[in-house]
């Protein structure tokens, strides 16, 4: 049982179990609240357990300073959805007279179609999917209105414009909520398909006729596009975006023919490998149920042995936090050559090459240039 | 530019205001000369003068046409017909209609 | 029990253990240091805290260190991390003090959500609050100082948490940093202050801890009802003057003073709005501290009837 004691397995199996089985947090020592609190912070997960915990109303059963701490997180998320759908509300207003279909990507689609994920998650921005050739008239129209373009360095600026898949953002001038302007799921560089035209002739309206979100197989196979080609060097892969998956599949699997249609749609797309690899990890970290005959199905879209099972090692490596007070290289090491084969497959080596020496040019300075918050009032954190 | 709403223009004025639901679910606190005004659905809490509380006020049993709330206005305020600059009163509605609480009802969508 | 249980020695083999955990108002921190200068100044300054029970969750684990690795030998540098992460620019070893104060504000002005955090100072006494909602600089660290040297209670001097279930303020009483001219202005007004070394040349000038007198402290979990708002602003050499304060103008100025107003949405709209009602608002400018604490003594005792 040494291997129990290990401090990075204790930090890991306290969070899976709390993502998987919330009904037993109330009988959680005080110890191991102290640590599972940290974990999920890190892991941008704690408004999730909140919201578990108060549909099974227990959160009355809990020492009251872990109470405390989940509250905070609820107050700061519900905060941030109201001024997320604010925003949408406001974008409209905006585009009034416009005729152009905004399909509402990631939490903003979670969020306006009322879906599970959207349940104790953290929202940063507007994602909106439109299309390419409607984005001059959109952004017009924005600016008209009291939105501006964000300022960001012209690297940056030319970064997006010529080889991403978005423009840079929007915010309006009276608000901090940025606006994400997507025309594609995956960047024109990457090696992946990803002509957007299949994903518009499929996306659901919701109650605004104007506001889509994609079709379910589609939410699926996007989170998980995002999950594993929009890494973060530090962050490794966000374990949040393979809850949302998680949740997504439970819900839309309950729908006839999700299950059918989705490695079909996956391989249609382009994007097997990631639904391969998504499908996998849920079920191996939270026991999606997934029916055996889909797994069997993307068979042929799992990657030769060596790599197989380097990616099997790597990935829990890159998804999991470990113990904040004892870091483990060994997953830094993974969070980085994930990042790396997420943007190799992403850009031609050339431009990767440029790129990440770029980014680590930018790092560098940034750490020079880290902004003194002594400086600055508390108050403006 | 095709913006819906008077921009300081005397000629518009046919126009109709109306509250959005919004409008109407704002919680008031009226202190001194000022009202505070906190709305839900933006999380915002809003500083309102005399004239831009009225203008809201002026919508309460249904909408009127933007020269009949700046009549009603001026009156309410106590001041002669005509003694609300019109430049102020297109700033106040032009600003309410920007945090989606009143909205124009037949320019907006029947002009595009 | 409390830091002062502890000796030196032991005080210093905790922080570069596994941590001295201690009690600040309604939290509990975990403290970790390899600076030998830091265990000094935390023995000092730290000797009345309470130490929390070892069953308590600690909510905040924070630590000032040097860093590992070659960066250490080139400058001597201590560096504030929470939970394993290290959000800011190194310091130089000789502000660790004050860094890891900063660094505990920080934390909780980032993290405390769950209460309505305005940006104000804090005294009591009989039951009733005075807050001093401020923009730093305006004297409200000295003033608060020389309050609770005059028979007020410390609740604050930097963080009004409001209790979102009451209304009620819970004490947070930390120690105070006065800056440049305020560390004279003090030791003056009360030589009996406990005030720990001047860090020179910090981002903030110089800098020295006021600690505050034990029964603030032993009275921690003690909340205390708002009674008045003063916003006080040290003008030199001008005559003191308390004026009433329009309501409107009170309700602004703490809402926009506050560290999460934005994010309590219409939770903090109401407790402010609520606090603003029930309490008296005055204007304070004062260049004598003297007659500051008279016009605050004879504002509790003129409604104590």
């Amino acid at each position: 049982m040494a291997k129990r004691d290990d401090p990075t397995r204790r930090a890991r199996r306290l969070l899976l179990e709390a993502l998987r089985a919330p009904e037993q947090l109330p009988a959680l020592p005080p110890a191991d609240w102290e640590l599972l609190l940290r974990v999920a912070r890190r892991a941008r997960v704690l408004g999730r357990l909140e919201s578990a915990l108060d549909r099974a109303n227990l959160l009355g059963k809990l020492p009251p300073r872990a109470a405390a701490h989940l509250r905070a997180a609820r107050n700061v998320i519900e905060h941030r959805k109201t001024l997320i759908s604010w925003e949408v509300n406001r974008l409209l207003w905006a585009l009034k007279g416009i005729e152009v279909p905004l399909i509402l990507l990631k939490g903003t689609g979670y969020l306006l179609a009322m879906l599970p994920p959207a349940r104790g998650r953290i929202f940063a921005d507007v994602d909106l999917l439109v299309p390419e050739e409607r984005i001059g008239e959109i952004e017009e129209r924005l600016v008209e209105r009291g939105w501006f373009k964000t300022e960001i360095d012209p690297y940056d600026d030319r970064y997006y414009r010529v080889w991403m898949h978005e423009i840079p953002p929007l915010r309006h001038r009276e608000r901090g909520t940025e606006i994400d302007i997507h025309h594609r799921l995956l960047p024109k560089t990457s090696h992946l398909k990803s002509d957007p035209a299949p994903l518009f002739a499929a996306a659901r309206p919701l109650a605004d006729p104007r506001l889509r979100v994609l079709a379910p197989a589609d939410m699926v196979l996007h989170a998980l596009v995002h999950l594993f080609l929009e890494g973060d060097p530090d962050e490794g892969l966000r374990l949040r975006d393979l809850v949302d998956v998680h949740d997504l599949l439970c819900h839309h699997g309950q729908e006839p023919g999700f299950w059918a249609g989705l490695a079909p749609r996956a391989h249609e797309l382009g994007f097997q490998r990631p639904l391969f690899y998504g499908l996998r990890h849920a079920q191996r970290l939270f026991g999606t149920p997934i029916p055996a005959d889909v797994l069997r199905g993307l068979a042929d879209a799992a990657p030769a042995w060596p790599i197989g099972a380097l990616m099997d090692r790597l990935i829990p490596l890159a998804l999991l936090p470990g113990h904040p007070d004892h870091p483990s290289r060994l997953a830094t090491l993974a969070r980085w050559l994930i990042y790396v084969r997420a943007h190799w497959l992403r850009m031609p080596p050339g431009l990767l090459a440029k790129h990440l020496s770029h980014k680590a040019w930018l790092r560098f300075r940034g750490f020079r240039k880290r902004v003194d918050l002594a400086q600055l009032d508390l108050k403006q954190q | 530019m095709n913006h819906p709403h008077p921009t300081g223009s005397p000629v518009a004025g046919a126009e109709r205001l109306a509250t959005t639901s919004l409008g109407c679910a704002l919680e008031w606190q009226a202190w001194d000369d000022l009202y505070i005004v906190y709305q839900p659905s933006s999380a915002e809490t809003h500083v309102f003068n005399e004239t831009t509380a009225l203008i809201l006020k002026s919508l309460e049993q249904g909408s009127r046409s933007t020269a009949g709330v700046k009549d009603w206005t001026e009156s309410a305020l106590g001041v002669a017909p005509g003694g609300l600059a019109a430049d102020d009163f297109s700033f106040a509605t032009q600003r309410l209609e920007e945090l989606g609480l009143v909205e124009y009802l037949d320019d907006a969508s029947a002009t595009r | 029990m409390i830091v002062g249980d502890l000796s030196r020695r032991e005080l210093g083999e905790r922080l570069a253990g596994e941590g001295l955990a201690l009690q600040f108002g309604p939290f509990n921190l975990r403290i970790r240091s390899n600076l030998d200068s830091f265990a000094t100044h935390a023995h000092q300054l730290y000797e009345p805290y309470p130490l929390p029970d070892a069953t308590e969750i600690v909510d905040f684990h924070v630590q000032i260190s040097a860093p590992s690795g070659l960066r250490r030998w080139v400058r001597r540098q201590a560096c504030f991390g929470v939970d394993g992460q290290f959000p800011f620019a190194p310091y130089t070893v000789e502000h660790a003090f004050p860094a890891l104060e900063w660094g505990i504000n920080w934390c909780v002005g980032t993290r405390a959500h769950y209460l309505l955090m305005l940006h104000s100072a804090g005294v009591e006494r009989d039951g009733r609050a005075i807050l001093f909602p401020a923009s730093p600089g305006d004297g409200k660290s000295t003033l608060c100082t020389a309050l609770v040297h005059s028979g007020w209670r410390l609740l604050s001097d930097e963080f009004g948490l409001v209790r979102p279930e009451d209304g009620m303020l819970l004490p947070l009483p930390r120690l105070i940093p006065l800056k440049n001219e305020s560390i004279e202005v003090i030791r003056k007004f009360r030589p009996q202050a406990v005030i720990g070394p001047s860090f020179l040349k910090t981002r903030k000038g110089t800098v020295a801890h006021v600690r505050p007198p034990v029964d603030s402290i032993r009275r921690a979990q003690e909340a205390a009802r708002p009674r008045w708002f003063v916003f006080p602003r040290w003008v030199a050499d001008a005559p003191l003057s308390f004026e009433p304060m329009p309501k409107s103008q009170a309700f602004l100025m703490v809402a926009t003073n506050a560290f999460n107003y934005e994010v309590l949405d219409e939770t903090a709209f109401r407790l402010v709005t609520e606090m603003i009602r029930s309490c008296d608002s005055y204007s304070l400018i004062y260049s004598d501290l003297d007659e500051a604490v008279g016009a605050l003594d004879e504002l509790s005792r003129a409604s104590d009837g």
